[in-house]
């Protein structure tokens, strides 16, 4: 017996059970198969009699206690078949550098998504061993078509390298002093863009604990998208009180609208009402206001949301463009939702009336007769514009001429 | 309530134990076992309601269990038990600045002991010293008589122990090995201080008793049920920590031989 095989050894010295020696036999028991051999070279007597029953309560065999030639016990384990982790042990991964920097993008490469998760996983990383029998976790986004389109580790490392600062990042010292009708309109504006950003920011929050975190890079983008939209909320607000104009109206037409965004259950079609239709139209929203602005803190306000926006469509569109491709019946399901909104937006005539006002006073930079005039024809022109650029859009997702222009009638007169 | 149910004796030594049993008691509806439990708060009161027939399964710790079969004239059934509880030893843990190199130097000093009808903490523990020559009345105890009732399933006396030979109140302490190992391996056991002397025999833990008259239905159904209990089955898992098992086994008796005589020739 001197001589049964161990596949691995570790000398533990005099170390007691309870004096580290565990931290020396558990990571080796864990680079052994079950029924794999370890031995534990010790002088410390007390093993004679603690390891069998740490073994036995642990569901190790203890196979024997061996003299050695030297002055030290040899005590056999054999690794139990309770516990064993799930799955195959990282090896051989290093990560990709390129010039000195280690992507989001480079991490997805090497570790690949799988296309189904399981939710008993729980929070364990992707790519670690689980050990079996945790808990299911209530995380339902669990297929990758679904939740992780290929482009989201490389939109995450764009945002996280975009962001920016809206207390230092903006020329506030540039507020000037505007007529007060001006400041009243950029006040209402301003109010009306803020409460819009409060539900993007509320909307992905919702869709993130049902994640599962084998995508990670989606809540990891989402978690971005929610700060951009926490910050636009700041910026929003700063602006609209730093020249004394104030916080304008919030419209009931607003606050239906927004609802119905809120109450959405699917996530698929949340990315599609709120960035695809949503947050796409307020790209053109944000460009009208940066050409009419008064100044340039306004401008530059609007300008840095909208680049944070154009990611947040861009990240709505690849992923409904890649869910549509492996479920065909997503179109109709889409279709669906944008109709089922409508439906209960129905009593809803046109943009809320003290946004158009302030987007025609803006527009027309003053409050004469003629130039409010000039103001009403430019928003007219933006609600074509928006109209024209969702169409465009929606045919980049995926649906065709007739059913974009469909779906662009139905979209909500309130923009988001 | 129909007479299918099983009704099952358990002690609340812990708050955990309404969460074991609600949990033991929904997967054994779910298996065809129809089940409920009471609680008791002392394992006498579990007992006589067992003899008398108020309960159809008792929960007991060794004491017991051989108190039930020595009321039965060992006609008791014993329907299972957990692997934790088979193979338990006790041991004398020594402070290394307390001179004690063997057993028999704990005469004269002072040894740290559980509660009166702990088992692992006591009972057993001083029997085998007395067998093995040591002169109890040579040696000073220190008594931890904490939760009485509850046959040191809390525990809370052998921590009581450990503490006592930690500060050095005691030289000495008797604990089972389950607390032993298991608070080695939480990190709770300073060893530059405290190193195990000696191991006791081995012995059996906690049993399921029932009447030998028992509907022999309800026993079928009750070892079904038990033994179907599985590690990796989350629900079942989450109770098998709780009650600190993976496996159940089946009965054996041999285990309790050593009690039985401690109980023949009592020690102080
Ligand atoms: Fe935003
Ligand atoms: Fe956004």
């Amino acid at each position: 017996m001197q001589n049964e095989n161990a596949a691995l050894a570790i000398d533990g010295g005099d170390l007691a059970l309870g004096a580290g020696l565990l931290a020396l036999i558990r990571p080796a028991l864990d680079l052994l198969e079950p029924g794999g051999v370890l031995a534990v070279n010790s002088v410390n007597q007390a093993l004679r009699d603690d390891l069998p029953r740490w073994c036995q309560l642990q569901h190790h065999e203890y196979r024997e206690r061996q003299k050695t030639d030297q002055d030290y016990d040899r005590h056999l384990i054999a690794r139990g078949s309770l516990s064993v982790p799930l799955g195959e042990r990282e090896s051989g991964i290093t990560l990709p550098q390129h010039e000195g920097h280690i992507s989001a993008e480079d991490v997805l490469n090497s570790i690949p998504m799988p296309e189904h998760a399981d939710p008993t996983s729980g929070f364990a990383p992707r790519g670690a061993r689980v050990e079996p029998g945790g808990p299911r976790y209530p995380f339902s986004l669990l297929d990758r078509e679904h939740v992780a389109p290929p482009e989201v580790a490389k939109l995450y490392d764009q945002a996280i390298a975009a962001q920016w600062n809206a207390n230092t990042d903006i020329p506030w010292d540039k507020t000037p002093k505007l007529p007060d009708a001006i400041e009243r309109a950029l006040g209402q504006v301003f109010t009306f863009l803020a409460e819009n950003e409060l539900s993007a920011l509320y909307l992905p929050s919702k869709f993130i604990s049902r994640i599962h975190p084998s995508y990670v890079e989606t809540a990891m983008f989402l978690s971005t998208q929610m700060a951009d939209e926490a910050r636009h909320i700041d910026v929003f607000l700063k602006r609209a009180r730093a020249g004394g104009g104030g916080l304008g109206v919030s419209s009931a037409t607003t606050s239906q609208s927004l609802l119905s965004l809120l109450e959405l259950e699917d996530f698929t079609e949340a990315a599609f009402l709120l960035s695809v239709l949503g947050e796409g139209t307020f790209l053109d929203l944000l460009t009208f206001i940066e050409d009419h602005a008064p100044d340039e803190v306004t401008a530059e306000v609007v300008r840095r949301a909208r680049n944070d926006e154009a990611r947040h469509v861009h990240f709505g569109l690849v992923h409904v463009r890649h869910a549509l491709v492996h479920d065909e019946s997503l179109y109709s399901r889409l279709e669906a939702a944008v109709r089922r909104r409508a439906a209960t937006l129905s009593n809803v005539g046109g943009a809320p009336e003290p946004l158009q006002d302030g987007l025609t006073v803006l527009a027309a930079g003053s409050t004469t007769a003629k130039a409010i005039g000039r103001g009403h024809d430019a928003f007219r022109e933006l609600l074509h514009t928006m109209h024209e650029s969702r169409v465009k859009r929606l045919e980049h997702a995926g649906f065709t001429v007739e059913q974009a222009q469909t779906l662009s009638d139905l979209h909500t007169p309130n923009f988001m | 309530m129909s007479d299918e149910t099983i009704l099952l004796g358990a002690v609340a030594y812990d708050a955990k134990v309404v969460t074991i049993w609600e949990g033991i008691r929904d997967h054994f509806n779910q298996n065809g076992a129809p089940m409920d439990f009471v609680l008791f708060s002392n394992y006498e009161r579990q007992v006589e309601l067992l003899l008398k027939g108020h309960i159809d399964v008792a929960w007991n710790t060794p004491l017991a269990h051989v108190r039930v079969q020595q009321q039965t004239d060992n006609r008791s059934i014993s329907l299972g038990t957990r692997d934790s509880d088979q193979d338990f030893h006790s041991r004398v843990v020594v402070r290394n600045d307390s001179g004690i190199e063997s057993i028999k130097d704990l005469e004269g000093k002072t040894l740290a002991v559980g509660s009166r009808d702990s088992t692992q903490a006591r009972i057993l523990p001083l029997h085998f010293l007395r067998a093995e020559g040591v002169e109890l009345t040579k040696v000073n105890l220190l008594k931890f008589d904490t939760d009485v009732g509850k046959h040191g399933d809390t525990g809370t006396s052998e921590i009581d122990v450990l503490e006592a030979v930690a500060d050095g109140r005691a030289q000495a302490g008797t604990v089972g090995d389950l607390i032993w190992v298991n608070e080695q391996s939480a990190g709770h056991v300073d060893a530059n201080l405290i190193r195990s002397l000696w191991t006791t025999p081995p012995f059996d833990h906690c049993m399921f008793d029932v009447l030998p008259d028992l509907d022999a239905g309800k026993i079928e159904r009750f070892k079904k049920a038990l033994f179907g209990m599985t590690w990796d089955v989350p629900e079942h898992r989450r109770l098998l920590e709780l009650e600190g098992l993976k496996v159940w086994m089946p009965p054996r008796e041999d285990g309790y031989n050593s009690l039985r005589d401690a109980l023949a020739s009592p020690t102080p």
